[in-house]
């Protein structure tokens, strides 16, 4: 009890410390960039005064530390500051773009556990049959194979040139009719699905055949007990964690993935806020969006972490799972 | 002073047995070798023309004359694939190997020797990782500016990170060992104990990591170039070609399809060679339920 508890203390005191990394590495990667947003907003005729002057009044010619610790104590108070290019707040736009990114996300995570892991435990089952295995060796290899904007622009091929029925690309408002944006999103959902899902099957299926080989599979199946008994209070119970910090992995595919489907399919979301952010070198909107991408994979793995050694005890102890 | 060389030990010495030929593995790697093959010859010799020549009308369609038809300007698109491929290919295989050298050593280093080493490592590692792969590859290509140089350190620094998680591990399991300790003891000296004993029994992982991480890499190229931050023309990539078929696909589409396909095949082909590496490195029974 006590080395869990320990082990899940340093493993808060990491995630802080990460986060506090990704701020150093965006803060001072932001600054490097050649070009300046005094540029898209004075133009190319402004002269240098009026850049110096406009830089100046953001504060943005000050010592680097200085800066830092400024920015890091508005964000700790819940100030993300304000856009240097649109003037409006950073968390105001914020708002307005999580949701969407957000519904994507859940569209996506929803489907993987749907038909990823049923399809993953079934594969997994069935994995002695050779032909059988070799087609869902291909097809869930195929998934992973496929970029999302080969798949994106693909799909949008095919729907706008067969009028299939779903709308490509037309997200007219942010907080339209949830119906509206629901079918706007079903498209990109889709295509992000395409990887989740065959990576999710591809985990489940080595999860589920390494549990089949125990011995206590064989005892169960000598006690006669049916396959869809043993799948459920055996198999699954012990295929879990596998699965689980498979979930990290998708987050992580989501919150990257989402940036070439946002600007692919013309969606106002995070992704294509960071982007923007970055092409009109809008430092405030980078340094806030990026931070806030880390912050919500960071607390994804924490809380995967602390579900496997709740799981597990073994891993708190000995820091890794049973191979 | 002598030191003894200790026995290396192979995963493969405990299953002597030949693994059954496998046809997917050779159909995988026949395709890759093939289109690598091609897209090297061509480097050399012009066997399909040259890339930046203008040699018909805009947009034609796949014929006899040109076998995948021609871009919007005009250039056999055939020419400009194989150019794509070859800088896709050639780009994502060096970053994987700078990749590879730099994840071994610090792999190596923090599996073995363990403690503050270890956690300062693995903090560096998430801190990378926690960064969604395409927008750390963007932010180094907003520094350094769009280019090769910003692919290439892009490819690196977003697969660091997982190939140096799994040596770190690998090595950590394998330092643990008898052999390791007996060395240890008699004074083998830390880079021989890393290269003599450790490397060669953690060789299967990096073959393994490597090979997924060189499709990895070919999928940040791919996505950077199609943003527009990664190769920049007159030069050709395939996210290039893709990007640029997605402009034209509604009256050209095999501008579009056949840099997609190339893509996804040479992705799959990579894919299955890693899986089947990792399943050789690791052989497993299977059972039924019934």
């Amino acid at each position: 009890m006590f080395s869990t508890l320990r082990w899940s203390a340093g493993r808060v005191l990491s995630a802080l410390l990460t986060l506090l990394g990704v701020s150093v590495i965006i803060f001072v990667a932001v600054r490097l960039m050649p070009g300046g947003f005094e540029d898209i907003i004075l133009g190319p005729l402004a002269t240098d005064a009026e850049r110096a002057a406009l830089v100046a009044a953001y504060g943005l010619d000050q010592p680097i530390l200085v800066q830092y610790f400024a920015w890091i104590g508005q964000v700790l108070q819940g100030d993300l500051g304000m856009s240097l290019v649109t003037q409006t707040p950073v968390a105001t736009e914020l708002a307005l773009r999580i949701p969407v990114t957000a519904m994507l996300t859940v569209m996506a995570i929803l489907a993987t556990l749907v038909i990823g892991i049923p399809l993953g435990v079934w594969t997994g089952v069935r994995s002695t049959g050779r032909s059988g295995g070799k087609v869902a060796r291909v097809v869930s290899s195929l998934g992973i194979s496929v970029p999302e904007f080969v798949l994106g622009s693909i799909v949008i091929y095919v729907f706008s040139r067969f009028a299939l029925g779903l709308q490509v690309g037309g997200f007219s408002q942010v907080g339209e009719s949830f119906g509206a944006t629901l079918q706007a999103l079903l498209l990109p959902a889709l295509v992000l699905t395409v990887f989740c899902v065959a990576a999710t099957a591809r985990t489940t299926r080595d999860a589920v055949m390494n549990v089949l080989v125990e011995p206590h599979i064989g005892a169960a199946v000598a006690r006669g007990e049916t396959p869809w008994y043993i799948i459920r209070h055996h198999v699954l119970r012990n295929a879990g964690i596998p699965i689980l910090t498979l979930l990290g992995t998708i987050t992580a595919y989501l919150l990257g993935g989402a940036v070439i489907i946002e600007t692919l399919f013309n969606i106002p979301g995070l992704g294509s806020f960071m982007v923007t952010g970055l092409d009109r070198r809008d430092f405030a909107v980078v340094q806030a969006a990026v931070l806030f991408a880390a912050a919500v994979f960071v607390t994804v793995s924490l809380v995967l972490d602390l579900l496997t050694s709740a799981i597990d005890p073994r891993v708190a102890v000995t820091g890794k799972q049973k191979q | 002073m002598t030191t003894y060389s200790l026995p290396v030990l192979r995963r493969g010495a405990r299953t002597p047995k030949r693994p059954p030929r496998d046809g997917l593995f050779l159909t995988a790697v026949i395709t890759l070798a093939s289109i690598v093959g091609v897209a090297l010859l061509a480097r050399i010799a012009p066997i399909a023309g040259d890339p930046a020549k203008i040699v018909g009308p805009r947009l034609s369609a796949p014929s006899v004359q040109f076998p995948l038809g021609t871009d919007g300007l005009g250039r056999s698109l055939l020419a400009r694939l194989l150019e794509g491929v070859g800088t896709t290919l050639v780009l994502s295989a060096f970053a994987v190997l700078c990749t590879a050298v730099i994840s071994v050593a610090l792999g190596l280093l923090a599996g073995y020797v363990g403690g503050w080493l270890r956690e300062v490592v693995m903090r560096v590692v998430d801190v990378l990782y926690s960064f969604p792969s395409i927008v750390l590859a963007i932010l180094v290509a907003a520094v350094v500016g769009p280019g090769q140089t910003a692919a290439l350190a892009s490819i690196v620094l977003v697969t660091v990170p997982l190939m140096t998680r799994m040596v770190s591990a690998a090595a950590l399991a394998v330092a643990q060992r008898d052999f390791v300790t007996t060395a240890k003891i008699s004074g083998v000296s830390l880079p021989v104990i890393l290269v003599r004993h450790i490397l060669p029994n953690v060789s299967g992982t990096i073959a393994v990591q490597g090979t997924y991480a060189l499709s990895v890499g070919i999928l940040v190229e791919g996505g950077l170039s199609f943003l527009g931050y990664g190769v920049q023309l007159p030069q050709s990539s395939l996210g290039l070609l893709i990007q640029e078929g997605g402009v034209y696909m509604v009256h050209a589409p095999w501008l579009l399809f056949g840099p997609a396909a190339v893509l996804v095949i040479a992705i799959l082909a990579i894919n299955l060679i890693g899986d089947t590496l990792r399943d050789r490195l690791d052989p497993r029974e299977t059972r039924s339920l019934t």
